[in-house]
C-alpha cells in the first residue's frame, strides 16, 4: 500500500480501515440483539457475531500492516505503525478471549441478553481508536467509548447487588478520571496550542518543560493511573473487579489495560520523549507503589477472585516499571509482557469463572482442592498460568520479567530491578497455594468437582493459552523480534535521544 | 575402554542424551499404571547411570578446564546459547545425581503408594534439571535449570511428604527463590555492564569470566546477590532454617536427593560463578572472615543441634549443616588440599547421608516413627540394618578407612596454613559429630530391647540391601583408595585456584614448611 497520506480522505479511511469495519459488524451485531433477544439462542448467536466481526477486524488489520501502510508527515491523527497494529490485534486476542469465555457462562449464570457483546464489540472498538490514535483529543473519545461500554458491562448482572454496586463504582472513579485526563489535556493544549501527539513533541522539544506542559503530564499521568489501576489509584480495582461478572473481570484486567498501558507508552513516548527525566520518576515510584500494595494485599485475601484482583493490580506495577526506561527495550517490553499477562489473566479468571458453579459464589482455596486429581487438565493450564504469572523459567511470564529487568538495568535502574524481584517473591506466597491447593490436598469431597463444567470454547482458550505461554517461554525468539518491532515504531522520534542513551 | 568410547563418538553425544533421557522417560513413566511406572523409572535411571559412567574414562584427567562442551544456539540475538560442558569438579557432581537416581527410585519402591507414577516422573525430571544446573556454561542456562529444579522438588516434597508438607515445601520453595532472583538480577546486571565495554551481549559462562574486571565497580553487589543464593541453597548457617524442615517433611527419595546432591549446588555455585568472578570480593578480609565464621558457627551450631533431636531424621539433617561447613571452610581456604577435600566433603557426605536417610526410612516404614526414644537393642532384631547404619554413621563422623575422612583431613590441613584459628574450631566440629552420631546409633541399636513392638522387627530385605550396599561400599572405597578421585578432580582444583588467586593475599607462613 505504501504511503498514507492523512490528508485525504481516503488515507484517512484506510489508516483506520480495522476500526470502520468493527464499526460497521458492531452495528450488524447490534441488529440482530435487537431483532432477536429473547431466547439463549439468540444471545448465543450474537456472541459467535462478535467473534466472527473480531475475527474480520484482525484479519483486516493483518493485511493492512502486512501491506507496508505508514505515514511519512508527522501531524496526522492516526498512527500508522507497527506499534499499533500489535496493540489492535493484542486487544482483538482479549476480546476474543473474553467472548469465547463468555458464551455459555452468561447462559449458566442466566445473563442472556445479547446486548453483552455489543457492548464488548463497542468497547473494543474504543480501545483500538485509543492505540491507534496520534492525538489527545482520538485518544480520550477512544478511552470514553471504552469506558461507558465498561461501565454497563461490570453492572451487567443486573441482580446481583455486587454488580451493580462495581458499575457504580466503576462509573464514578472513571468519570473522575476522565476529567483528571481531560484537564491534563487542556492544559496540554494551553502550553503548546496542539493536541497532535507528534506535533506537541515538536513543540517541547528541546528546552525545558514549561510549567503548565509539566502540570498536564501530571493529570494525564493520574488519568491513566485510574484507568490501569496504579496505586495508589487502584482502589476501586478490587472491589470493581470482584463485584463485575468474571468473564467482564477478563475483559476489564486484560484488554482495558492494555489499551490503557499501550496508549500511555504512546503519549509519553511520542509527546512527552523530552520531558523523560520528568516521568521517569513519577512511574518508577507508582510502579513500586503498585507492587508493594498490590502483591501484600493479595496475600491476605481469602477470595480468590479478589485475590487475583490484587495480583492484577500488582502486574500493572510491572508494567509501569517496563515503562520506567523508556527506551525500546523497556518498550518491547511492556508488549511483551502484556501479551503473557492478557494469556495467564484470560486462563485465571476464566477457570475461576468455571470453578465457581452458578450464583457467582465466593470461590477460595478449599474449593480448588484435589483438583490436580479430579480434573487434571484443567488443573494442569491453570498451574502453568501461576507459574506464568510468578515469572517462572519456561513460561512466556518469565521471559516477560526477564525483558523487563533487562529495560531498568541497561538504563540504570538496578535497585527497581532489586525490588521487582522482591515484590515477585512476596507473590509466591498467593501463587504457590493454589497450586498447592490444587496438586496436595485432598478434595473437600470425594465428588466436588463433578459439576465443574468447562465448555469447548473456553477449553480452547485454556489449551492455547496454555500452549503459547510455554511453547513461547521456550522459544521466545519470534516472539521478541515483533516486540522490538514495535518498540522501535513507537520509538521513532526517540531514535535521536536514544542515540545519547 | 577410552578407545570403544572415542570409537562410538560417545564425547559428541554424551551430555546432550543425559539432560534429554530422564526427560522423554519422564514423560513415558507419567502415563504408565504404578506398577510398570517404577519399573521404567529404575531401567531408566540405571541406563542413565551407565551413560554417565562412561564420563569417568573418557574425562581427560590433564586438562583443567570445560570438556564434552555442546553448543546450540538459543536467542542468539541475546547471546544466549545452550551450552554446556563439564569438568573435574562437575564430573562427580553429574556421576553422584545419576547414582543416587536409580537407588532413590529403588529406595521408595513399596513406600510410596499414591500417585506412583507422578512421583518417579518427578524424580526423573528433577534428574534432568540436577544435571542442567552441574553442566550449564551458559548462564541463562544455568538459572533456568537452577529453578526449574525446584518445581519437582517442590511436588515431590508437597505431595508425598510428611504431615507438616505443605509448609516445608512452601518454605522450601520460597527461600531458594528469593536467592535466585536476586541472582538473576545480577547476572543480568553482569552481562549488561560486560556488554556496554565489549559491546557483545553475552551470557556465556567464559566470556563473562574473562571480562569479570569489568565489573569492578559493582562486583561487591554481584557478589552479594550470587553468595546469598548459594548460601541459601548450600545452607550457610544464618539461611539454614529451611533445611531441617525440608529434609524432616521430604520422603526418603527426597531427603536423599536433598542432601545427596541439591545442597551440593550451592558449594557448586562458589565453585564455579561467585568465587572465580569475584574473586577480588570474595577472598577480601571482611568477606573471608564473616564466611569463615559463619562456617565455623554452621559446624558447631548444626553438631550441637543434632545432639539434642529426638527425631534422627532431624539429627542428621542438622548434622548437614555441620558437614557443608567444613565444605564451605575447605572452598575458603583456597589450597590444593583445601578444595580438592571439599569435594570429595561433597561426595562422601552424598554417600553416607543418602544412606542414613535410606536407612531411617527403611526402619519408619518399619515402625512409622522415627523417635529415638522409641528404639533400643535393634542391632538384635536387625543385625544388617545395625551394621549397615552403623558403617554410614561412622563414615560421616569421619572415621579413617570410610569416606568421611578424606575429606575433613584434607579441608584441615589445607586450612590450617591460611586460616589456623578456624580450622581449630572446625576440629572439633569432628568430635562434636562423633559424639551425637555415636550417641544416636547407641540409642538406636544397643542397649535393652525393652519396647515389645521392637522385638518382632524383620531385618533388611534384598531389595533394600540392593539399596545401601552400593553406597556402603562407594564409602569404603572412598575412605581406603580416593586416588582416582583425586586425580580427576586436581586439575580442576588447581584451574580453580588460578581464578581465585587474584584476591587471595598471600600467605605468610606455612606451618608444614615450617615444621621440615
Amino acid at each position: 500500500m505504501g504511503t498514507l497520506d492523512l490528508t485525504t480522505p481516503q488515507g484517512l479511511l484506510t489508516s483506520i480501515l480495522p476500526e470502520s469495519i468493527l464499526v460497521v459488524l458492531s452495528l450488524v451485531v447490534v441488529l440482530m440483539a435487537a431483532w432477536n433477544h429473547t431466547e439463549p439462542r439468540h444471545s448465543r448467536m450474537a456472541g459467535w457475531a462478535s467473534l466472527v466481526s473480531l475475527g474480520i477486524t484482525a484479519a483486516v488489520t493483518g493485511w493492512l500492516w502486512s501491506s507496508g501502510a505508514h505515514t511519512e508527515a508527522i501531524g496526522g491523527m492516526i498512527g500508522v505503525d507497527s506499534f499499533r497494529f500489535l496493540a489492535e490485534l493484542l486487544i482483538l486476542l482479549a476480546a476474543a478471549g473474553t467472548i469465547l469465555l463468555s458464551l455459555t457462562y452468561l447462559e449458566r449464570e442466566q445473563m442472556t441478553a445479547p446486548e453483552y457483546y455489543p457492548l464488548i464489540l463497542f468497547a473494543v472498538i474504543g480501545m483500538l481508536f485509543m492505540v491507534v490514535a496520534n492525538d489527545l483529543i482520538v485518544v480520550f473519545l477512544g478511552l470514553e467509548t471504552m469506558s461507558v461500554s465498561v461501565y454497563v458491562l461490570a453492572a451487567f448482572d443486573r441482580r446481583s447487588e455486587r454488580s451493580a454496586e462495581a458499575g457504580l463504582k466503576y462509573f464514578l472513579v472513571g468519570a473522575f478520571a476522565s476529567a483528571f485526563l481531560l484537564y491534563g489535556i487542556a492544559l496540554v493544549y494551553g502550553a503548546t496550542g496542539v493536541t497532535n501527539l507528534s506535533l506537541i513533541g515538536a513543540q517541547l522539544g528541546g528546552g525545558p518543560l514549561p510549567l503548565l506542559a509539566g502540570a498536564g503530564l501530571g493529570l494525564l499521568l493520574i488519568g491513566f493511573g485510574f484507568k490501569v489501576a496504579a496505586a495508589p489509584f487502584h482502589m476501586w480495582a478490587p472491589d470493581v473487579y470482584d463485584g463485575a461478572p468474571t468473564p467482564v473481570t477478563t475483559f476489564m484486567a486484560t484488554a482495558v489495560k492494555a489499551a490503557g498501558f499501550l496508549t500511555l507508552a504512546r503519549v509519553l513516548l511520542v509527546a512527552f520523549p523530552d520531558a523523560m527525566p520528568h516521568w521517569k520518576p513519577i512511574l518508577g515510584v507508582l510502579g513500586v507503589l503498585t507492587m508493594v500494595i498490590g502483591n501484600l494485599v493479595a496475600l491476605v485475601q481469602r477470595s480468590l477472585k479478589r485475590m487475583l484482583a490484587y495480583s492484577s493490580v500488582a502486574h500493572a506495577g510491572y508494567l509501569l516499571l517496563a515503562l520506567v526506561p523508556g527506551s525500546i527495550l523497556g518498550t518491547a517490553a511492556l508488549q511483551l509482557y502484556l501479551l503473557a499477562y492478557t494469556l495467564t489473566t484470560l486462563i485465571a479468571f476464566g477457570t475461576l469463572a468455571f470453578i465457581g458453579r452458578g450464583g457467582e459464589r465466593e470461590v477460595t482455596l478449599s474449593d480448588i482442592a484435589g483438583l490436580g486429581r479430579t480434573r487434571p487438565v484443567l488443573a494442569l493450564a491453570i498451574a502453568i498460568c501461576m507459574l506464568s504469572l510468578l515469572g517462572f523459567p519456561g513460561t512466556l511470564g518469565f521471559i516477560g520479567k526477564w525483558y523487563i529487568l533487562l529495560g531498568l538495568i541497561s538504563t540504570g535502574h538496578p535497585v527497581l530491578a532489586v525490588i521487582m524481584v522482591l515484590a515477585t517473591v512476596v507473590s509466591a506466597g498467593y501463587y504457590l497455594p493454589i497450586i498447592m491447593a490444587m496438586y496436595m490436598r485432598e478434595p473437600a469431597a470425594p465428588m466436588v468437582h463433578a459439576e465443574v463444567r468447562v465448555p469447548v470454547p473456553a477449553r480452547i482458550v485454556f489449551a492455547v493459552s496454555a500452549v503459547v505461554l510455554l511453547a513461547f517461554g521456550l522459544w521466545p525468539a519470534p516472539i521478541l523480534d515483533l516486540a522490538a518491532t514495535g518498540a522501535h515504531a513507537v520509538s521513532a522520534v526517540l531514535s535521536g535521544a536514544m542515540a545519547g542513551q | 575402554m577410552t578407545s570403544f568410547l572415542n570409537s562410538i563418538g560417545y564425547n559428541n553425544w554424551i551430555l546432550s542424551v543425559l539432560l534429554l533421557f530422564p526427560l522423554v522417560g519422564a514423560l513415558l513413566v507419567w502415563r504408565l499404571p504404578p506398577e510398570r511406572a517404577k519399573r521404567a523409572a529404575l531401567v531408566i535411571s540405571l541406563v542413565e547411570f551407565l551413560l554417565s559412567l562412561g564420563l569417568w574414562w573418557a574425562y581427560d584427567r590433564t586438562v583443567p578446564g570445560m570438556q564434552f562442551v555442546l553448543v546450540a544456539p538459543w536467542l542468539p540475538e541475546w547471546g544466549v546459547t545452550f551450552r554446556v560442558g563439564l569438568d573435574g569438579i562437575s564430573l562427580f557432581m553429574v556421576l553422584l545425581s545419576t547414582g543416587l537416581l536409580p537407588l532413590s527410585v529403588l529406595g521408595s519402591w513399596d513406600y510410596i503408594h499414591e500417585r506412583e507414577a507422578g512421583f518417579y516422573a518427578m524424580l526423573l525430571v528433577l534428574l534432568t534439571g540436577m544435571l542442567g544446573v552441574f553442566l550449564a556454561l551458559d548462564l541463562f542456562v544455568f538459572y533456568v535449570f537452577w529453578e526449574a529444579m525446584l518445581i519437582p522438588m517442590y511436588f515431590i516434597i508437597g505431595i508425598w511428604g510428611g504431615s507438616n508438607r505443605l509448609y516445608a515445601a512452601i518454605k522450601f520453595f520460597i527461600y531458594t527463590f528469593f536467592g535466585s532472583l536476586l541472582m538473576l538480577v545480577a547476572i543480568l546486571v553482569m552481562v549488561w555492564q560486560v556488554y556496554r565495554v565489549t559491546g557483545t551481549l553475552s551470557f556465556n559462562y567464559d566470556d563473562l569470566l574473562a571480562h569479570a574486571e569489568v565489573v569492578r565497580a559493582s562486583a561487591p553487589w554481584l557478589f552479594a546477590a550470587f553468595a546469598i543464593a548459594f548460601a541459601i541453597k548450600v545452607p550457610v548457617f544464618p539461611f539454614h532454617t529451611w533445611l531441617p524442615d525440608a529434609h524432616v517433611e521430604a520422603p526418603t527419595a527426597g531427603s536423599v536427593i536433598l542432601a545427596g546432591v541439591l545442597l551440593k549446588m550451592g558449594t557448586y555455585g562458589f565453585l564455579r560463578f561467585a568465587i572465580p568472578f569475584f574473586p577480588g570480593v570474595a577472598f577480601s578480609p571482611f568477606v573471608t572472615n564473616l564466611v569463615l565464621w559463619c562456617a565455623v558457627i554452621g559446624i558447631i551450631y548444626g553438631a550441637l543441634v543434632a545432639l539434642v533431636q529426638p527425631d534422627i531424621k532431624k539429627l542428621v539433617a542438622y548434622s548437614s549443616v555441620s558437614h557443608l561447613g567444613f565444605v564451605m571452610l575447605g572452598i575458603w581456604s583456597a589450597s590444593l588440599q583445601s578444595v580438592q577435600g571439599a569435594v570429595l566433603i561433597m561426595i562422601g557426605h552424598g554417600l553416607s547421608t543418602s544412606a542414613l536417610f535410606f536407612l531411617i526410612g527403611m526402619l519408619y516404614e518399619r515402625r512409622h516413627t522415627r523417635l529415638l526414644a522409641d528404639f533400643g537393642g535393634l542391632a538384635r532384631v536387625m543385625p544388617l540394618f545395625g551394621l549397615l547404619f552403623t558403617v554410614s554413621a561412622l563414615a560421616s563422623i569421619g572415621l579413617p578407612g570410610l569416606s568421611g575422612f578424606v575429606g575433613e583431613f584434607l579441608v584441615l590441613l589445607g586450612s590450617f596454613g591460611r586460616h589456623p584459628w578456624a580450622a581449630g574450631i572446625a576440629t572439633t566440629g569432628v568430635i562434636f559429630a562423633a559424639a551425637y552420631l555415636l550417641w544416636a546409633v547407641q540409642r538406636l541399636l544397643y542397649g535393652r530391647l525393652d519396647n515389645p513392638s521392637n522385638q518382632h522387627l524383620t531385618d533388611l530385605t534384598a531389595r533394600e540391601l540392593w539399596v545401601i550396599l552400593p553406597l556402603v561400599a562407594g564409602m569404603i572405597w572412598l575412605g581406603l583408595y580416593p586416588k582416582p578421585i583425586l586425580d580427576r578432580t586436581e586439575a580442576s582444583a588447581r584451574h580453580y585456584l588460578e581464578l581465585a588467586k587474584p584476591g587471595l593475599p598471600p600467605i605468610t607462613r606455612l606451618p608444614l614448611e615450617e615444621a621440615r
